[in-house]
């Protein structure tokens, strides 16, 4: 994919300090076209923080931000017409219904007459909202204000939206069907920044993710890259044919396995190096004569890496 | 012609006429969708809101039922002479009563409560990051208010057009009351909003909740009595032409009071990027010229012989709006944002004269000072043609020193609190709010001081004497010479006291010259590469067409 000019969103040494808590310190990243970012981090971390900055509800104690290359200092104006926000709580209107509650915010981000219309519709069929229309906000279910706390943020047809925890609580197909519609975003050509605590969901839609804690960036990029730079060992299991005890005497005499066990035939191995350090183990097994009918590497879930790379830190 | 015929030129003429009937009412319905579209969506959803909700449909009935309730009883004591005693006017007073209560007391504390709502339901953050401006978030929940005002004024109005039937009642008086209560209604909305845009935290919306009942309670009660008045005795007023001069000059005082209360609202939610002093700045520049414009129209009708009185009440005035102003403005934030640098005045003459009218205490403080000096040299310029032409030197010396006590007091209050906030900036933060509080301190202490000190010396024979030791309180110096009583000064020298002020107040602007150099500094920055490339793709420069033939 080509990239564009500049990234759609780009934290430029962003701090942010509350008295003596530094919720955001020194924090830099960027976002392109397409991509859905994941934000990841403890209770607490800066997640919240930094997206408040970004959708120009806060600013920054040092360093800048910027969306589609308008910085959220000097042109909140510029950056709240390409950007969607939906923050972790819903907030709605007492005594409206769906269709005007969208009508509202449509108006509220200059959409008139036709065009209006067009975006109202377009964004009810998106969250599949259109046959509650006429439904007031206050009887909707949680999954349901969810829709339209998505719908609302997309009425403008920004090129930017901010997620914050869009997946906390709702029931698993909810979940489902809000992934699927983060990942429709990503290729109409959206920058989706997304932070959520259920790590599974975001390794699934995110191109790449970015952790943080106690305010600072600890990684950024994609799973793999993330994996690959905070951890050398990988978890290797092999199976054989006929007995185990040769092989793990021979794994014995090696510097570079640890951790070897055996557990119903499955030997289970802790190996120092990356994939081809592991292909070069296998040709060496396989010439010291052992058959083997099965040799494995434990791919790292984004939970792996994530607790690998964060210590627990609280502020 | 047969009627065949004319059946068959019906049947043609039918459908044309069909057609453009249709046609009209499609560009009727467009143009009326265009024109909706345009109204202020916070009023669009508000008015949708208030339609479904209780409270206003509630209060609504309440009106109607009170007003029902109030013509049938009035009709029932009066009996038959209704028919020839002129009662319009009892009537009409009750009407206005019960109009009173939404007018003055529901729409306001629903417009304050409608900015609070948004607080506690989280929508004013999204409300904040839409395409709206600070001024249209305002606007438009007063336009909402607006809204609420006509459909209690349309529960109402049947009773009022009533009062005509009972004789004794005149559409100029009750036009006029309806208008002030409109305006009434309006201003106390406005204040209201600029209340809600204060109080952020749960407790401040408590406490103001409970001081805005009050204030509205009590104009609750002076609209009813003030209606009442006017209603009994409105025959003497219209006829008075100082009565349209005093409400033209009301209104524009309030039209200008308004306008700043509106830009002082939307300043206080606005970005802290975005320049939100100096909309105020204009406003009050105009509001000044309107007030000395009622002046001059007040001395051209009354003639010299009040040059004295309406000086000294010129500056008096002056002095009191522009210390409250000055309290605001030296109280901002000392530095200017890079998107306030963009918008800095380009030649010199711009940064000659409209530097002053850019964020910041230092340029607030100037502006102030420049504002009421040149009231100070008007008043003057006054008292010296009355001086003159009459020929009496004795009250103009004392008037002489009231104007340089004066001014210098006002340079010197407004400088040592600009003073005192920027030190006390060094060590925490000092919202604007705090800002004012200090100033507010200051003043306290400087006349509260003196008198503490006075009884310490002497707590045995404590007596209220005016001294060089109360030369801070203002308030006591000026009563004395606006009085023209040289002899409460008791041992202190007029003069002595005169030097001292001024002494004072040009070591203050001295001091505040060296910490407003820096604010006014600052150049006029260009516009990103990113902001300049959208400006010039939403406002390309139309190509330059030929100016001859010969061009190509």
């Amino acid at each position: 994919m080509i990239k564009p000019r500049h990234p759609l969103i780009e934290l430029r040494r962003l701090h942010r300090y509350f008295g003596t808590t530094r919720a955001v310190q020194d924090m830099s990243f960027e976002v392109y076209s397409g991509e859905v970012f994941g934000y990841i981090g403890p209770n607490g971390a800066g997640k919240t923080t930094s997206m408040r900055i970004l959708a120009t509800l806060d600013e920054p104690t040092a360093g800048d931000a910027f969306v589609d290359g308008f910085s959220v200092i000097d042109d909140p104006d510029r950056v709240r017409r390409r950007l969607g926000f939906m923050p972790d709580y819903f907030g709605t209107y007492q005594n409206v219904n769906v269709r005007e509650y969208l009508d509202f915010f449509a108006r509220a981000y200059g959409l008139r007459g036709h065009e209006r219309k067009q975006a109202i519709g377009s964004v009810m069929e998106f969250t599949m909202l259109d046959k509650l229309a006429k439904k007031p906000i206050d009887g909707l279910s949680k999954g349901m204000k969810q829709r339209l706390c998505l719908g609302r943020t997309m009425i403008h047809d920004p090129a930017v939206l901010i997620l914050d925890e869009p997946a906390a609580g709702l029931d698993p197909r909810a979940r489902i069907e809000l992934r699927e519609m983060i990942s429709q975003l990503a290729t109409m050509g959206k920058a989706v920044l997304i932070s959520s605590h259920i790590l599974t969901e975001l390794a699934e839609i995110c191109d790449k993710v970015a952790i943080i804690e106690t305010g600072r960036l600890l990684a950024v990029g994609t799973v793999d890259e993330i994996s690959e730079t905070s951890e050398t060992s990988s978890h290797v299991r092999l199976r054989l044919l006929g007995n185990e005890q040769p092989m793990v005497d021979w794994f014995a005499k090696r510097n570079d396995i640890s951790n070897v066990s055996v557990n119903v035939g499955l030997i289970t191995l802790t190996h120092e190096g990356g994939q081809e350090a592991q292909a070069l183990l296998l040709r060496e097994v396989i010439e010291a004569g052992f058959q083997v009918v099965e040799f494995a590497s434990k791919q790292k879930s984004l939970e792996d890496v994530f607790l690998h790379v964060t210590e627990g830190k609280i502020q | 012609m047969s009627s065949s015929d004319l059946t068959t030129a019906e049947e043609t003429v039918e459908p044309a006429t069909t057609d453009r009937l249709d046609a009209v009412m499609r560009r009727g319905l467009e143009w009326l969708e265009a024109a909706v579209d345009r109204v202020n969506p916070i009023m669009v959803k508000e008015t949708r809101q208030a339609l479904k909700s209780r409270q206003f449909v509630l209060t609504f009935f309440l009106v109607l039922i009170a007003c029902w309730i109030t013509s049938f009883a009035v009709v029932a004591i009066v009996g038959p002479e209704v028919y020839y005693v002129a009662e319009g006017p009892t009537m009409l007073s009750f009407y206005f009563g019960i109009l009173a209560f939404p007018l003055m007391l529901i729409v306001p504390y629903t417009a304050f409560r409608s900015l609070a709502v948004e607080q506690e339901d989280n929508t004013y953050e999204l409300l904040s990051i839409s395409a709206l401006s600070t001024r249209q978030i305002i606007t438009g929940k007063l336009g909402s208010a607006v809204v609420q005002m006509l459909v209690y004024l349309s529960a109402v109005s049947p009773c009022i057009a009533f009062t005509f039937l009972l004789r004794g009642v005149d559409t100029l008086t009750v036009a006029l009351l309806l208008f002030y209560f409109m305006l009434t209604s309006l201003g106390l909305s406005m204040m209201a909003l600029l209340a809600g845009t204060a109080a952020r935290a749960r407790y401040a919306q408590v406490i103001l909740s409970v001081v805005l009942v009050l204030i509205f309670a009590y104009f609750l009660a002076g609209a009813i009595a003030s209606s009442t008045m006017f209603i009994l005795e409105s025959y003497r007023f219209i006829r008075d032409p100082w009565f349209w001069i005093v409400n033209l000059a009301f209104l524009t005082a309030y039209a200008t009071t308004f306008a700043l209360v509106h830009s002082a609202a939307a300043a206080h939610i606005a970005f802290n990027s975005e320049n939100r002093s100096s909309p105020m700045r204009w406003t009050m520049l105009v509001q000044q010229a309107c007030f000395l414009g009622w002046v001059t129209v007040m001395l051209m009708a009354e003639g010299l012989r009040i040059f004295g009185d309406a000086a000294m009440f010129t500056l008096t005035v002056s002095a009191a709006y522009w210390y409250a102003m000055g309290a605001v403005l030296t109280s901002e934030w000392p530095y200017l944002s890079r998107r306030v640098q963009r918008s800095l005045p380009k030649s010199t003459l711009g940064e000659v004269f409209l530097t002053w009218l850019n964020p910041g205490p230092g340029t607030g403080y100037m502006f102030c000072i420049a504002n009421f000096s040149f009231v100070a040299i008007l008043a003057w310029a006054l008292m010296f043609a009355m001086a003159t032409s009459s020929g009496t030197t004795t009250s103009f010396f004392t008037e002489q020193f009231y104007v340089v006590v004066c001014w210098s007091y006002l340079v010197i209050f407004l400088g040592a609190g600009k003073l005192l906030i920027g030190l006390a900036r060094r060590f925490i933060y000092v919202s604007l709010t705090a800002g004012v509080l200090l100033h507010v301190l200051l003043m306290l202490t400087a006349i509260g001081l003196p008198q503490i000190l006075d009884y310490l010396a002497h707590p045995q024979q404590f007596r209220v004497e005016y001294s060089l030791l109360h030369i801070s309180n203002p308030f006591w110096t000026l009563s004395l010479l606006a009085n023209q009583s040289p002899s409460g000064f008791g041992a202190t020298n007029p003069i002595t006291l005169a030097t001292l002020l001024i002494a004072t107040a040009l070591v203050v602007v001295l001091l505040n010259i060296r910490a407003t150099w820096g604010e006014i500094q600052h150049q006029r920055q260009a516009l990103p590469t990113r902001v300049a490339e959208e400006e010039a793709e939403l406002h390309p420069t139309p190509e330059s067409k030929p100016q001859s033939p010969w061009e190509s």
